[in-house]
């Protein structure tokens, strides 16, 4: 049976091969790579006509916002809540601020019960305390009596003087951005101190950290908006849900993932891009996570510095998450069980079952296992350099050789976008194929079939790739050191565009056919197929995998079989006897 | 000295804990410096801690009462996020106080007590009897 299956398996890579890539209709060249009217395809039957056409035109569902743009924004908010709700701007701009910038949430909750809002928010509406006829006051910290001109006071009347006030706020300030939710310093009191106060009583510098926190504030705290992740970047993103595309490209170009803010990692899910970030930290940084006084919140990520004796950690205001440095589960988990709070068991217990201990065979798992990893790692790191070089490349011609370029070929710039374009495509493609790596070590090992067919995809992604990457940085030199106009130019923009495009295409395709987990192809190892009425019979033996109706989305790009144009050099499938890039007859 | 320029805030504080101690509290600040205090908690009636005497130091650092009295290995809120410079010695011992007589045990405080009178048990009878001495003696 096993090796029966095993024949299958064998024999279903290469019917996909015959019925997924080379089969094509010569009537529809240019159909090639993609086509929404063709009859019908196997492949990626679940794509409906929209959302093929929003993967092709991703349709923006996200805005950049520049540091004004986010003031005129909140400034915007804090006017609508102040106008609604007749209260002053800085109370409006406290209620925000608690309720995350939520406009429509802060109007729900203040029409639903008013004073339940004051309390929780602290606006008070009248003073707790009241001293109508004093002259002196004693300050409420540093136990003074002060005439009344000294003392100030938040809603509630409880009277510190103005030099304790400068104290208290400043050293709120600069605890951080807590300070955005400042309450009167008595400990029963809890009224709101705004930023009226914080204007009359901090030091230019803490007004300036003040404005800022409450600047990120509106970014951070609002579910609606994020930092551009990418570092020295000050744009911020609001993204409105959407199709499910959670890519977003900064003005500053960085590309990341609107979910988990990683760079975006399309086609691999951000929980596969968490785990093999944690893997590749855990692999070259193991030592330096356990030395380390720092460790990110597990909560918010921030690093905590652990300045303190006890275990108990409490991550900085406005996440305050508690837990334990030693385990970073959470504080609340905590008691007897867990073995008593300086020697966390969930921590001890690792020690004391040999988890580090490895045993003879272990280790030699381990040891493969390694192997595997390194396998993918290198490939993932060595995209990942690549793509980085590329970046650098465009950026050199879209400084240096375009222009020079357009000198000596004697042609307008606007006819040399598609250099440009071959590299923003090398780029993306770069990027895209480096996250096929990690999706490759996490493809279930006992699916044969399925990590055959990714690996042969992935195969022919690589060497179209590499084909277009060459021809944009080889094949280019010859133009760029050239003294004059070459006469074979317009044929390298042919082919240049044309191996863009087809690049592009694949490259789609295959983002959407591993988004969809090669749903395709079963555990049985064949590719699935409800239309078995294979036209070509080069289909498995036993119906299965067959290549149904049409055209696959997913064409080679190269192929033993394969003819190379005499004209442009593309490789074209063996059915074809024209051209797909330049429409020049076979010879 | 470091005593020389004492705010009037940990003169008065200091001075309304002798005249005034709280009841089953003691804190005295040290001879050579006047920001230091020696704390005695009677462990509360009714209590796990009935009978005995919790010892603590206490240290009011320079930014005080911005910041919290520094406590040692205490694990409290209002020494640390939840601190404010309105709060005082006292309501921080009375804190401390209110946790003894109703431990929970599961809060780190308790559980640090508890460690700390079990595994000192001989030392904190003769912390008693010198604590019922100062007390009956009237200080
Ligand atoms: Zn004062
Ligand atoms: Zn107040
Ligand atoms: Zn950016
Ligand atoms: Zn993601
Ligand atoms: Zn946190
Ligand atoms: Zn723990
Ligand atoms: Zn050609």
């Amino acid at each position: 049976m096993d090796s029966e299956d095993d024949m299958h398996d064998a024999n279903d890579i290469e019917s996909l091969d015959d019925d997924f890539y080379s089969g094509e209709t010569e009537d529809a060249p240019l159909d090639y790579y993609s086509d929404y009217d063709d009859e019908a395809d196997d492949y990626f039957e679940d794509a409906d006509e929209s959302d093929k056409i929003k993967s092709r035109r991703p349709e923006q569902n996200f805005t950049i916002l520049r540091e004004s743009d986010i003031e005129q924004r909140q400034e915007d908010d804090i006017t609508r809540v102040s106008t609604v709700l007749y209260i002053s701007r800085v109370d409006a701009s406290i209620l925000l601020r608690h309720y995350n910038w939520n406009v429509s949430q802060v109007h729900e909750a203040w029409f639903a019960d008013e004073e339940r809002v004051r309390k929780t928010v602290g606006l008070l509406d009248k003073p707790v305390v009241e001293f109508p006829n004093a002259r002196e006051l004693t300050c409420g910290i540093c136990f003074e009596n002060y005439p009344c001109s000294r003392i100030e006071s938040a809603a509630c009347g409880h009277p510190y003087c103005i030099s304790c006030w400068e104290g208290y706020i400043g050293t709120s300030i600069n605890d951080g951005p807590g300070c955005l939710m400042l309450r009167c310093p008595d400990p029963s009191c809890g009224a709101a101190v705004g930023q009226n106060m914080i204007s009359l009583l901090a030091s230019d510098e803490d007004k300036k950290k003040y404005s800022r926190y409450l600047l990120r504030s509106y970014i951070e705290d609002n579910k609606k908006t994020k930092w551009c992740p990418a570092p020295g970047c000050e744009y911020a993103v609001t993204f409105d849900a959407g199709n499910g595309n959670y890519d977003v490209s900064c003005l500053c170009s960085y590309c990341f993932c609107w979910n988990c803010t990683e760079e975006a990692h399309r086609p691999v899910d951000c929980g596969t891009v968490a785990k093999w970030i944690l893997k590749n930290s855990a692999e070259s940084e193991n030592m330096n996570w356990i030395l380390a006084n720092s460790k990110p919140c597990p909560k918010c990520k921030r690093p905590i510095e652990k300045n303190q004796g006890c275990m108990h950690m409490t991550c900085t205001p406005p996440c305050k998450f508690e837990f334990c440095w030693l385990c970073l589960g959470a504080w609340s988990d905590h008691g007897e069980r867990t073995g008593g709070f300086y020697a966390c068991n969930r921590y001890e217990a690792a020690k004391q079952e040999g988890v580090y201990d490895e045993s003879e065979r272990r280790r030699e798992m381990a040891k493969n296992s390694l192997e595997r990893y390194t396998h993918y790692y290198e490939r993932w790191a060595s995209n990942q350099s690549s793509r980085q070089k590329a970046l650098a490349d465009l950026h050199q011609m879209q400084t240096v050789h375009i222009e020079k370029l357009s000198d000596t070929q004697c042609q307008p710039e606007s006819q040399l976008k598609f250099i440009t374009e071959a590299w923003l495509q090398i780029v993306e493609c770069r990027r895209v194929l480096k996250w096929t790596y990690a999706y490759g070590y996490y493809l279930p090992e006992h699916e044969h079939a399925k990590k055959q067919f990714f690996e042969y995809l992935q195969g022919e992604a690589e060497s179209g790739l590499e084909r277009l990457h060459q021809c944009a940085e080889k094949e280019l030199q010859q133009y760029l050191s050239a003294d004059g106009p070459s006469k074979e130019f317009n044929d390298f923009r042919t082919k240049l565009a044309g191996l863009t495009s087809v690049t592009r295409n694949y490259f789609e395709n295959l983002v959407r056919a591993l988004e969809n987990g090669l749903s395709d192809v079963d555990s049985n190892g064949a590719a699935s197929s409800k239309a078995t009425s294979s036209k070509n019979g080069a289909g498995s033996s036993k119906g299965r995998g067959g290549r149904g109706k049409g055209t696959s989305r997913i064409n080679k790009m190269t192929d033993d079989s394969s003819w190379s144009c005499e004209h442009c050099t593309y490789a074209n499938g063996a059915s074809v006897n024209t051209c797909q890039m330049c429409r020049q007859q076979r010879r | 000295m470091a005593n020389s320029n004492l705010p009037r805030r940990i003169i008065k504080e200091t001075q309304r804990l002798l005249s005034e101690p709280a009841p089953g509290i003691s804190a005295s600040p040290s001879e050579d410096n006047m920001r230091y205090f020696n704390v005695m908690i009677l462990g509360p009636t009714q209590s796990p801690y009935e009978g005995g005497v919790f010892k603590l130091e206490l240290f009011l650092p320079e930014e005080y009462p911005m910041a919290a009295p520094k406590l040692g290995r205490i694990c409290l809120d209002i020494l640390k996020d939840k601190w404010s410079p309105a709060l005082q010695i006292r309501t921080v011992l009375l804190s401390i106080q209110a946790l003894l007589s109703a431990p929970n045990p599961d809060d780190p405080l308790s559980e640090n007590i508890a460690k700390h009178w079990k595994s000192n048990e001989a030392e904190a009878v003769e912390t008693a009897k010198e604590w019922t001495r100062l007390y009956a003696s009237g200080a």
